[in-house]
């Protein structure tokens, strides 16, 4: 009795979701290892560092939840963030204007083909990958831009208080997309589509809309992470956001939505990203040599993936022989 | 219990100690992407070992594994620890000036090391310290005009497109072989980053492309012996004269066996000890100049024999 | 009378033949793409047809195509193999490293056994254990690339003496002047293509890709295929690395950084669907090496490098898309 009451507990159908557990043993952890990982300080840089795989994440989880996947954020969020320090020369809003724009345009472009062609959005965002980022090539001509007006880098660096503004952003946001999931027509057709496609299309919902609605919002969350970068770095680099979509998924993955879809959490896509920006920093404050942290990323990716199986093992118990 | 507590204090007094007679600092340094190429990682060993001959010296060593991002969240991190000075080697010369700059306001002084920052960000270094890779670019335009007596067609090999160590390898070759030997024409200029294996595929299409080639300029050594490889496979290495930068193992080999005409010899030794030295040297509070080269000579058969073979 | 039955049969006969055409066409639509790309290309370039410049692309496709060759029989089992870039790094890393020390046939074997041992690992997790193919393979992409770091500490592997070993073979050599590269691929997606066609392996792979519950019903041991299908891959990858080795005669740790990628690309413009249960090696030869004649057709015209990404953005979704119109007869979804 005692152990189902546990699992359960772990299983997320109580307060607290297994990646919040996860959080908290790490971030013991590291406050012991380290006297520099409690500092205010610290845990605002974690944020910010934090902020750009996990604004890209919040829209990924809808996109996810619903049951298609999106693997070209890294290449959106480059192109977003070449377009807001090259445009610069019309003014710092028409550029940032112009970069999220392109993150909607290409998103809806991404949930369109998903919708109408049919397409698998890991093929079709696959696809587009590949050639956003061969956009970006064409528009910079394989040059790094330099946003020559400062006030552009010291928004990236500005704080409120103790607490930084892009930290401030990513919070707000997820707080909006976590209402929106949770409280909205939208948010309660998205887990529909993603459960049960069928289902949905006879309850009359209309999926192919649902859909790429997503896409725009993944499409936008990644050029709105690739602007605040691009505010951190007062610079844009044709390169900039390779893999980001690995990592991205990694979280979102690690925060308990399923890739199949029909279920997952904004929160434990908080919890998610949190724990790999948490890993991050504290192994860099151990100094960790770069290439262990390689394989311990990939451990505990794994490590989590068979913990969270373990727990839901009743639920599959009828299919597997 | 006791005998540890009591060591730990001998410890600590003992280096409270060293402490006082000599000033101890320390030093954060951020890498571009150490593990990509051997000279990052003998660069890395290197400042390792120089940091730990001078007793009053400890090191926070990161690597950036190429992201710019990543890199940018390290100086901060660095100036989070309040670190004495920073050494920083950019994973690009603009985007990291803003951590520069942030690193600078906080009255940390950075250092920057083997590939320079823009213009822009000058004012906010305490100094670079690295070879001049515009010089480097300059030297192999010179090399290779002499060794096609003034007259042929070349192709070149580039480093990473956008990372500024390729970018001032490629215009200082380009701008002086222009000025210098105008009878010598580029056909085609593609990157290979760093990468020998691409740049021996590059080369390969190079030579189905182009039925008269007299020379290759690679962007560094590991780049220069793929365009050879690839010439051999297609018997056509000896009517090449191949140049490159940044001499490797590999590459001072092929110098040895007459295959490969010449390179610049760079070593990443010198390279992190002058950084670690330039830190050293301002935290001193001495004067110390904006830009600070080390030597990187023409390296060819006629003088191989008064360098090492590099480890790497 | 006899000329008008014979006249009706020939126009029967035209009309038959029309509806093969039509039927090939939209059966083979990809090998028509190709051909159409090819003679577009060759319009435009004179050297682009030649035979030293199809030799290139062939030689040079063929590391990708090793490798899509094992990548493919992962798909149609039903998962995906995003690890094989970082095990394409270890595996070269390993075997130029070791050449030196132990020699090239031990090199060799050892080699291969550490990369089998890798593709089990990937196998045990995702066959036995059942975990998503697409996280575990994302892990190993990780983790394989840091071991591969931490066996080298960060420095390329050079093969010292280049000139005089028997390794040279597999990357340089000729045969009746063929690349070995090329015959290696041919070798083994003959053989690969041979045994998913014509024996109850591969047919227990496609059962089990296709329809898992039913495979598992029929009394298929979908635990051991799947398993088995990551092996597949890991040789392949062990495959491409004795020819990028020996081709290079040294390796830096991150040279198969991104092939999982091309793999993938080239894979689903040859029509294998990601769905599992469907798909064949022969299509996705056809699908490498339409990526490599663009990649190469596009350089030739002096278009940047960059340039054949945009081509492949659009040609990828135009293909399945194209296929997938053809098979519901219909162009778009019908749902809103």
């Amino acid at each position: 009795m005692n152990m189902i009451n546990m699992k359960d507990f772990l299983k997320g159908s109580g307060f607290i979701q297994p990646i919040w557990v996860f959080v908290i043993v790490i971030t013991v952890f590291f406050s012991f290892m380290s006297e520099y990982f409690l500092s205010i300080g610290n845990l605002g840089n974690i944020l910010v560092q934090t902020s750009t795989i996990g604004l890209i994440a919040l829209g990924m989880t809808f996109v996810m939840i619903n049951g298609n996947i999106d693997l070209s954020v890294g290449a959106v969020l480059g192109l977003a963030a070449s377009l807001s320090v090259g445009l610069q020369d019309y003014g710092i809003t028409i550029a940032v204007i112009a970069a999220l724009a392109s993150g909607l345009v290409l998103g809806a472009i991404n949930g369109l083909i998903v919708w109408k062609t049919g397409v698998n959005a890991f093929i079709v965002t696959l696809g587009a990958m590949i050639g956003v980022r061969g956009l970006i090539f064409v528009y910079t001509e394989e040059q790094s831009f330099y946003a020559t007006n400062f006030a552009f880098s010291d928004f990236g660096a500005a704080s409120i208080g103790p607490f930084p503004v892009l930290a401030l952003i990513f919070l707000v946001c997820t707080l909006v997309m976590h209402l929106v999931l949770k409280k909205t027509g939208h948010g309660r057709n998205t887990f529909a589509v993603g459960g049960n496609p069928e289902a949905a299309l006879d309850a009359g919902i209309r999926i192919g809309r649902h859909m790429m609605i997503n896409f725009i919002i993944v499409g936008f969350f990644a050029a709105l992470a690739g602007v605040l970068l691009a505010t951190q770095m007062g610079a844009a680099t044709p390169n900039l956001g390779r893999d980001y979509e690995l990592w991205t998924i990694t979280a979102v993955v690690l925060g308990g939505t399923k890739l199949t879809g029909g279920f997952g959490s904004i929160t434990g896509t908080l919890g998610g990203v949190l724990a790999i920006g948490i890993l991050r920093n504290g192994m860099n404050l151990m100094q960790v040599p770069a290439f262990y942290v390689l394989v311990i990323l990939g451990l505990i990716l794994i490590s989590v993936l068979i913990i969270d199986q373990r727990l839901n093992v009743h639920a599959s118990k009828g299919v597997s022989i | 219990m006791i005998y540890k507590t009591a060591l730990a204090t001998g410890v600590m007094i003992f280096s409270a100690g060293l402490a006082q007679a000599e000033e101890s600092y320390r030093i954060g340094i951020t890498q571009n992407n150490v593990g990509v190429d051997s000279y990052q990682t003998t660069y890395e060993s290197a400042f390792e070992q120089a940091a730990a001959k001078h007793g009053n010296v400890d090191v926070i060593v990161l690597d950036a594994g190429g992201d710019v991002a990543r890199q940018i969240g390290q100086m901060r991190n660095l100036i989070q620890q309040r670190v004495d000075a920073i050494i920083i080697w950019p994973t690009n010369g603009q985007a990291v000036i803003p951590a520069i700059r942030q690193a600078h306001n906080a009255g940390i002084p950075v250092v920057v090391t083997n590939s320079k920052i823009a213009e822009a960000g000058l004012d906010y270094i305490a100094a670079f310290s690295g070879p001049d890779n515009v010089q480097q670019g300059a030297s192999s335009a010179e090399m290779m005009c002499e060794a096609l007596n003034g007259e042929g067609q070349i192709v070149q090999i580039a480093g990473q497109p956008g990372y500024t160590t390729a970018m001032e390898r490629s215009q200082g070759f380009e701008e002086k072989l222009a000025e210098a030997c105008p009878g010598v024409k580029l056909l085609e200029t593609q990157p290979a980053d760093w990468n020998r294996e691409k740049a021996q595929r590059v080369m390969e299409n190079f030579l189905t492309k182009y039925d008269d080639i007299d020379g290759v300029y690679a962007g560094d050594d590991n780049m220069g012996v793929g365009a050879l490889n690839a010439a051999k496979s297609a018997g056509r290495a000896d009517e090449i004269v191949f140049i490159g930068a940044t001499n490797f193992a590999v590459g001072y080999e092929a110098i040895e066996r007459g295959e490969y005409y010449g390179s610049i010899y760079q070593s990443p030794v010198d390279d992190a000890e002058a950084a670690l030295q330039t830190a050293l040297d301002v935290l001193a509070g001495e004067e110390v100049p904006k830009m600070n080269f080390f030597e990187t000579p023409k390296i060819t058969a006629n003088n191989l024999t008064e360098f090492d073979k590099p480890v790497f | 009378m006899a000329s008008i039955e014979q006249g009706k049969q020939a126009i029967l006969l035209n009309k038959k033949y029309k509806e093969g055409l039509l039927n090939f066409l939209s059966a083979q639509g990809i090998l028509v793409f190709f051909l159409i790309c090819m003679f577009a290309f060759s319009l435009f370039s004179e050297q682009f047809l030649s035979q030293s410049n199809i030799m290139t692309v062939v030689r040079q496709a063929s590391i990708i195509g090793i490798i899509a060759v094992g990548v493919t029989i992962v798909i149609i089992g039903g998962n995906l193999d995003l690890s094989v870039g970082s095990m394409l790094s270890f595996s070269t890393v390993l075997v130029v490293d070791l050449h030196d020390k132990i020699g090239p046939a031990g090199a060799i074997v050892l080699m291969f056994v550490l990369t089998l041992m890798i593709g089990a690992v990937n196998g045990l997790l995702i066959g036995f254990m059942r975990l998503n193919s697409l996280i575990v393979t994302l892990a190993m992409l990780s983790a394989v690339q840091g071991l591969v770091l931490i066996y080298s500490g960060g420095k390329n592997v050079d093969i010292a003496n280049q000139s005089d070993t028997w390794f040279a073979i597999f990357g340089r050599g000729y045969v009746l002047g063929i690349a070995v590269p090329v015959i290696l691929f041919a070798v083994l997606a003959i053989i690969v293509q041979v045994g998913m066609s014509y024996t109850s392996y591969g047919r227990r792979i496609f059962a089990v890709g296709g329809n898992p519950a039913a495979a598992v019903y029929s009394g298929i041991r979908r635990n051991w295929c799947v398993f088995s299908t990551y092996l597949i891959s890991a040789f392949c990858v062990a495959c491409a690395a004795l020819v990028l080795g020996s081709r290079v005669m040294g390796s830096q740790n991150n040279v198969g950084q991104g092939y999982e990628l091309l793999v993938l690309a080239g894979i689903i413009l040859g029509g294998t669907s990601l769905l599992g249960g469907a798909g064949s090696v022969w299509k996705t030869i056809i699908g490498v090496l339409i990526l490599g004649f663009i990649q190469n057709g596009l350089l030739l015209l002096g278009y940047p490098y960059y340039t054949q990404w945009l081509v492949t953005w659009v040609i990828i979704i135009l293909a399945v898309w194209l296929d997938l119109a053809n098979k519901r007869k219909r162009l778009f979804t019908t749902h809103s």
